[in-house]
């Protein structure tokens, strides 16, 4: 069966969910390329074979990498989050990413952050962040500003409703062109919605029914198709009006 | 310190705040109305005793087990009730292993109170032997998922567990007797316990010092709360146990409207409860009636098969084999052919079972070839194949040139019976072997057709 996949041509598995063992590329058959590997693979002498359960993926020319879906967020660099805090000390604030640790925030980490001016955040402050640093064996480092030290929509969400999801949900809320749960919703409601690829997503409209509608039909996505989406929000729509 | 924080789940300042606001216009999160339920289902596992019930998020299973132990000194014949709950470190961050917080205390009692306090379960016929022995009845509550209101959830697997836990049967006897003796249940049907009554617990939220109330609270909605009342009734009316453990006060008009809300939610969840216990009842019933035909059907049909054919078979083989032998047997000495025709005998009488044999020994009442067969030919066999057995060459060698020849054409009727070879013998022989062919023809027949294709 190994041998099948593997001299079937490569892409025949890519956007297919692959298990631990699977052999994914045979680099014999390919000569002179250069391949980048991401998440979830792994070279075994000739052949790319799989660690993580989820989907292959391929980015043309030559990234692949495996998706999964999980509850648990483990923090890459560059990646947006949103984050609780959870404590607050002379250098940083400790902030909670659902990651197995809990992340450092540097005070100064602000568009024009001085000494003077620390924003001072309660414990419970939902924050807008990207990963500034991620390694296995340190805690991830946070900021709220991007490259340019800008403060680009970064900072504290205020009002609103927060709601956990899984990591797979966040990236498909994230996916261009629109997902069709929020294109649908955004029709015939307006709201404001900011979402991070741990897993949390971040709600706010003007009255609150609409907030509890919004994130319904969200966590109800899941594991819809898209045109079954459109249906699910079309049905909830018709029931309140 | 670190890794505390790590671990507890946390509430943003966001939540809390709309969860107040919702609930000021009725609205409550997950898109319920203020006294709505979550969905409830309710599972059985194999065993008797145990349930699984679903709570919306929360997950519970309930598991009941019986002991016989020595009652309390002032209750000399009743048996006894008691609760043990266990919060799985999995159902929630909070949760650790070890000894039960106070939640996990709080919420054993409840149950505890529900159940003894307004007598649900019929203790006095849990006795045996009055001040001696009694049965005892444990009930282990282990909470998989924390999804808010978990009381509700405890209460009813613990209610669903007791409904479906059969005791053992068990009698006096012995020398004395004052043995006790507990039947296994495949021997006498174990016995359900007597409950009188259902008492569902209803847990009520207060938000907002004590103006906005809902039921079955959510895990956010309870991190939010100000204060939490149980309230335990059956579908009487009757109100059997009412919990509220600090947090915010209520007025009594509150607490009234409180029971009567409950009083109605547990005539619904008892009706479930009982729907579910009824459907696990005829599954049981359903499957003892399946086991216990199967294994009557067996022991009847197989041994009349499978003997009929083996002796059709063997008979069958052994006119074969002796057709094959009979052209060199009767040109060669007489020493090849009683040694072939022993040699056949004996694996005939090896290859065959313990069911009789009517040329090996004497023939047996039950068999129905048998009686065919006439008492001449059963003589004679007996004469001929006696001796044989004994396995004596000498004295076979005298007797048995004569019963080879005899063998042989005995032999010989019965495969001309089988249409292969058309050898025939002394007349007295076929004229009895007819009877023996008359009553071996039609499954013979059948039978070495079918062998001879397949061979």
């Amino acid at each position: 069966m190994n041998a099948e996949t593997s001299d079937a041509p490569p892409t025949s598995l890519v956007d297919r969910t692959v298990v631990p063992g699977d052999t994914v590329l045979d680099l014999t058959a390919m000569a002179n390329q250069t391949i980048k590997l991401g998440a979830g693979l792994r070279q075994d002498c000739d052949t790319i074979s799989v660690m993580k359960a989820g989907k292959l993926r391929l980015s043309k020319p030559n990234k692949y990498w495996v998706e999964s879906s999980h509850k648990r967020y483990v923090p890459c660099v560059e990646d947006t989050v949103l984050g609780i805090v959870v404590d607050c000390k002379p250098d940083n604030f400790l902030v909670d990413i659902k990651a197995p640790t809990l992340a450092f925030l540097p005070v100064l980490a602000f568009e024009g952050g001085t000494r003077r001016n620390i924003p001072k955040f309660e414990i419970g402050t939902l924050l807008y962040v990207r990963v500034v640093k991620a390694n296995n064996s340190m805690n991830p480092e946070l900021s709220c500003m991007d490259e340019t030290g800008k403060a680009a929509e970064f900072g504290q969400l205020k009002d609103g409703y927060m709601f956990e999801t899984s990591t797979g949900l966040s990236r498909m809320l994230l996916s261009s062109p629109t997902c069709p749960v929020l294109e649908a919703l955004g029709k015939k409601l307006s709201y404001e919605i900011a979402v991070g690829l741990n897993g949390r997503v971040w709600v706010n409209a003007s009255s609150p029914s609409t907030v509890i509608l919004v994130s319904n039909a969200i966590m109800n996505s899941e594991s819809l198709s898209g045109l079954q989406q459109k249906i699910m929000v079309e049905k909830l729509m018709q029931r309140l009006q | 310190m670190e890794q505390r924080l790590a671990s507890t789940s946390r509430m943003t300042v966001n939540e809390r705040k709309f969860v107040e606001t919702a609930l000021a216009s009725d609205l409550r999160v997950d898109g319920r109305r203020p006294f709505d339920y979550r969905r409830l289902t309710i599972k059985f596992g194999r065993e008797d005793g145990s349930s699984e019930v679903q709570l919306g998020q929360t997950h519970v299973i309930g598991f009941v087990t019986s002991q016989l132990v020595q009652p309390y000194r002032d209750r000399p014949n009743e048996g006894t009730l008691s609760i043990f709950t266990e919060f799985s470190p999995m159902a929630d961050p909070s949760f650790e292993a070890g000894r039960p917080g106070e939640s996990a205390i709080e919420l054993g009692r409840v149950v505890d109170r529900g159940l003894r306090e307004s007598k649900a379960v019929d203790m006095e016929s849990l006795c045996v032997v009055a001040g001696k022995s009694v049965w005892s009845i444990r009930v282990d509550l282990h909470i998989l998922d924390n999804g808010g209101n978990l009381i509700d959830a405890a209460n009813i697997a613990a209610l669903a567990a007791l409904l479906t836990f059969r005791r053992p049967e068990c009698s006096l006897g012995g020398e004395n007797g004052q043995d006790i003796i507990v039947h296994d249940p495949e021997v006498m049907e174990p016995l359900t316990l007597i409950i009188h009554h259902l008492p569902i617990a209803v847990t009520f939220a207060f938000f907002s010092e004590g103006n906005i109330m809902v039921i079955d609270p959510t895990h956010k909605e309870e991190v939010v709360m100000g204060g939490r009342m149980t309230a335990t009734v059956n579908s009487n009316g009757d109100v059997c146990a009412v919990q509220k453990a600090g947090g915010e006060g209520v007025t009594p008009n509150m607490i009234m409207q409180c029971l009567r809300i409950a009083s109605v939610k547990a005539a619904d969840i008892t009706s479930k409860i009982k729907n579910a216990v009824e459907t696990y009842n005829t599954e049981r019933t359903l499957r003892k009636v399946k086991r216990h035909s199967s294994t009557v059907t067996h022991q009847v049909s197989v041994p009349d098969v499978i003997t009929k054919d083996k002796q059709a078979e063997n008979i069958i083989r052994h006119q074969e084999e002796m057709i094959h032998h009979e052209p060199d047997r009767i040109s060669n000495c007489d020493d090849e052919m009683t040694v072939d025709t022993r040699t056949c005998i004996k694996t005939e009488g090896n290859s065959r079972d313990s069911c009789t044999d009517p040329f090996v020994g004497g023939p047996s009442n039950w068999d129905p070839y048998l009686n065919k067969l006439s008492s001449n030919l059963v003589g004679k066999s007996q004469d001929l194949l006696g001796p044989l057995t004994i396995g004596k060459e000498q004295q076979e060698e005298s007797k048995s040139n004569k019963m080879a020849v005899e063998n042989s054409p005995e032999y010989a009727t019965i495969s001309s019976n089988s249409e292969t070879l058309g050898v025939s013998g002394p007349r007295q022989q076929t004229d009895v072997a007819k009877s023996l062919k008359d009553a071996v023809k039609s499954k013979a027949r059948k039978k070495s057709k079918a062998s001879a294709t397949t061979r």
